[in-house]
């Protein structure tokens, strides 16, 4: 009963058509439910950035805009930063892995999110959670060196995870070098 | 004589496994199966888009030209596969954000279109929706397996929570993509063993 209505050969007119009637058909689909689905999948995207920064920066709702640095935001309690927020991004076993790195006006860490990755499920990932974060948190700028044996004050490289760790404490020193350099000199005494 | 509605169904579960019986899809049996999280999140992925595109085939399968039916099936599983994405991205970033770069693939899982040619095209609405139900249960299961095993072994965890105390160092193998083949290995050769077993009892009796 195989194909029993569609008969062995249509002419190549017939062929195209049908082909181009399929596609017609799949682009209608895919792209009415992208209409509806991309507003919503952006205010995903800002709650979640949001969401985030909150995370890094505890105890503040109020995020500012910095002036000429597109993506960094500062912190603000009672009208004075506490903390500032910039984007990082760095290069990993997988491909690019990008985060938002928090510090407060000393320049020193608060710690970092990785937003989105490609590492090694299992492995590479293992960056994302707590145990190896919270190596970050009140390091400075000359403290971001990774070791694979343990040494005071240093990061400790996740065991057979060593790219990786390498590659998102190389993001989290550029971005906090970058503001150092820009923010933090300009507003020291 | 036409097989029942039933053996439609469960015979993908064991007898036709897709990934230890057919060794289809062996792909995502190696890459998604590092942690049973991730193994859940893609069976159930590709349990309804073969069940979808099943039904979507076999609704369409007497107007579908047979000379260009397969780019078709490959633009019909294109289109369900990105409409689970878009859907799960709006509104379940969770899920979004662990399975993210998997799901694109499996519009190329050689199963999906393997039940479509095999059996949707030639097969009425109920009965290919079935075929594709169990078939994807099956890859559930099979997913399942794999992903509950390398995870107690490989992360010595399940489900992100600790099975063995702290003495237990987990070989990096296991999570590695040569612990994922020679688990899969014995799996397959272990399912072998068990259809052997059945098929003499069958004789016997």
């Amino acid at each position: 009963m195989s194909h029993a209505a569609t008969t062995q050969n249509g002419s190549i007119l017939q062929i195209a058509l049908n082909l181009t009637l399929a596609a017609l058909v799949s682009g209608i689909i895919v792209a009415g439910v992208y209409f509806w689905t991309a507003p919503i999948a952006a205010q995903q995207r800002i709650i979640q950035r949001d969401n985030s920064m909150k995370e890094l920066v505890p105890g503040v709702t109020d995020f500012q805009p910095v002036k000429d640095h597109a993506g960094w935001f500062a912190a603000m309690k009672d009208g004075a930063p506490v903390a500032y927020v910039v984007p990082g991004e760095g290069i990993g076993y997988g491909g690019k892995i990008k985060m938002l790195v928090a510090s407060d006006p000393t320049g020193a860490l608060l710690g970092y999110k990785i937003l989105s990755h490609n590492e090694t499920p299992g492995l590479g990932d293992k960056t994302t959670q707590p145990k190896f974060r919270n190596q970050f948190v009140g390091k400075k700028v000359e403290n971001l060196e990774v070791v694979k044996v343990h040494e005071d004050g240093k990061i400790d490289a996740i065991t057979g995870v060593t790219i990786s760790s390498r590659a998102v404490t190389k993001a989290v020193k550029e971005s906090l070098t970058a503001l150092n350099e820009s923010i933090l000199q300009r507003s020291a005494p | 004589m036409k097989d029942s509605l039933w053996s439609i169904f469960s015979k993908g579960i064991l007898d036709e496994n897709p990934i230890f019986r057919l060794a289809l899809s062996l792909c995502p049996a190696l890459a998604v199966t590092t942690s049973t999280l991730n193994a859940l999140g893609m069976g159930l992925s590709v349990m309804f888009v073969i069940t979808m595109n099943n039904l979507v085939v076999s609704l369409t399968r007497k107007v579908v030209n047979p000379t260009v039916r397969v780019p078709v099936y490959i633009m019909s599983i294109a289109t369900i596969v990105t409409v689970v994405e878009l859907v799960l991205e709006a509104f379940f970033p969770v899920v979004f954000q662990a399975l993210g770069i998997y799901i694109a693939l499996v519009v190329v899982f050689a199963i999906i279109l393997a039940r479509a040619e095999v059996f949707a095209s030639k097969n009425g609405v109920v009965r290919s929706v079935l075929d594709g139900l169990g078939m994807g249960t099956g890859f559930l299961f099979a997913m399942l397996l794999i992903g509950v095993i390398r995870e107690i072994f490989g992360s010595g965890t399940i489900l992100g929570f600790p099975v063995f105390g702290a003495w237990y160092n987990p070989p990096l193998i296991i999570i590695l993509a040569p612990g994922g083949f020679l688990l899969i290995g014995l799996l397959i050769g272990f399912f072998n063993i068990v259809a052997k077993a059945k098929k003499a009892k069958g004789a016997n009796a």
